[in-house]
């Protein structure tokens, strides 16, 4: 049966907002790693 | 500085550069799909999770099979660059693993129900994930280098194993777990809009994964050379 298309959209900017900042964070921690090294 | 360490750092920093281009997609698919991709009529916006969850999964398998090719070199060839470029693989995989089990429950409970159901889908890639946190943990207690290269290639080989029953297990098993829907032998059943913004998702993952590849195996190269700090 179709849904109200705006239901449930928590989760969907819960999923968005959890994969930027596993990835984000991810690249800073090697970005950071990497400057560590240059110094 | 050695010229190794200069070569290694340089790796890094071009890793970099590859995982900001990935950043600046990533931008583009969230603009993409949250406002010009269609809303599904039967899950509504949770379906959205698609586009972010997909790529993940697949970028996580992509990830645990190339670490399984290179320990399988490495067994052969005994050179250490394969043993790094799988520990580098290994932890770019278990980042989007995390992404694939965060994303999964959260479209799981509003579409099915429930954040998670022993299916073997989902079974197989908890334990999948779990292989490789063993693989990580197996490689820093290790300390002889050589040892730690065999080892825990034996173990990488073994982790590729699990990646084809995973994307088989949907066919294999009774399942909750959809489908497939792309990677399938029809074509794809999935309207222009949608496939459009779930492959450029694809694309952009694998943008990514390259980059963290790249800068890791960068800062290992560093780290084995003297010139960084361990980057484990």
């Amino acid at each position: 049966m179709p849904v109200d298309p705006s239901a449930n959209g928590g989760y969907m900017v819960a999923a968005y907002v959890v994969t930027a900042v596993i990835l984000v964070g991810y690249a800073v921690s090697l970005w950071r790693k990497t400057r560590r090294g240059r110094s | 500085m050695t010229t190794e360490s200069l070569a290694a750092r340089r790796t890094a920093v071009q890793g970099l550069g590859v995982i900001g281009l990935g950043l600046a997609g990533l931008a583009a698919v969230y603009v993409l799909a949250l406002d010009h991709t269609p809303v599904e009529r039967f899950q509504g916006l949770p379906q959205k999770i698609f586009y972010v969850h997909v790529p993940a999964a697949w970028c996580a398998l992509l990830a645990f099979s190339l670490v399984g090719i290179a320990s399988a070199l490495y067994l052969w060839l005994r050179d250490p660059r394969l043993d790094l470029f799988a520990e580098s693989t290994a932890e770019a995989g278990l980042v989007f693993s995390v992404v694939m089990l965060t994303t999964g429950p959260l479209w799981g409970k509003p579409v099915w129900g429930t954040w998670w159901t022993w299916d073997a889908r989902l079974t197989l890639t908890l334990m999948l994930f779990f292989l490789f946190l063993g693989y990580r943990a197996l490689r820093g207690a290790l300390q002889d280098p050589s040892e730690r290269a065999r080892f825990s290639a034996v173990v990488g080989l073994l982790g590729m194993v699990l990646v084809p029953f995973v994307h088989l297990s949907v066919y294999l098993f009774r399942t909750l777990h959809p489908q497939p829907i792309v990677l399938k032998p029809s074509s794809p059943s999935l309207p222009w809009e949608m496939l459009r913004t779930l492959l450029l998702s694809v694309g952009v993952y694998t943008v990514l994964l390259f980059g963290f590849v790249m800068t890791r195996y960068g800062l290992g190269r560093l780290d084995r050379a003297g010139g960084g700090d361990d980057a484990r």
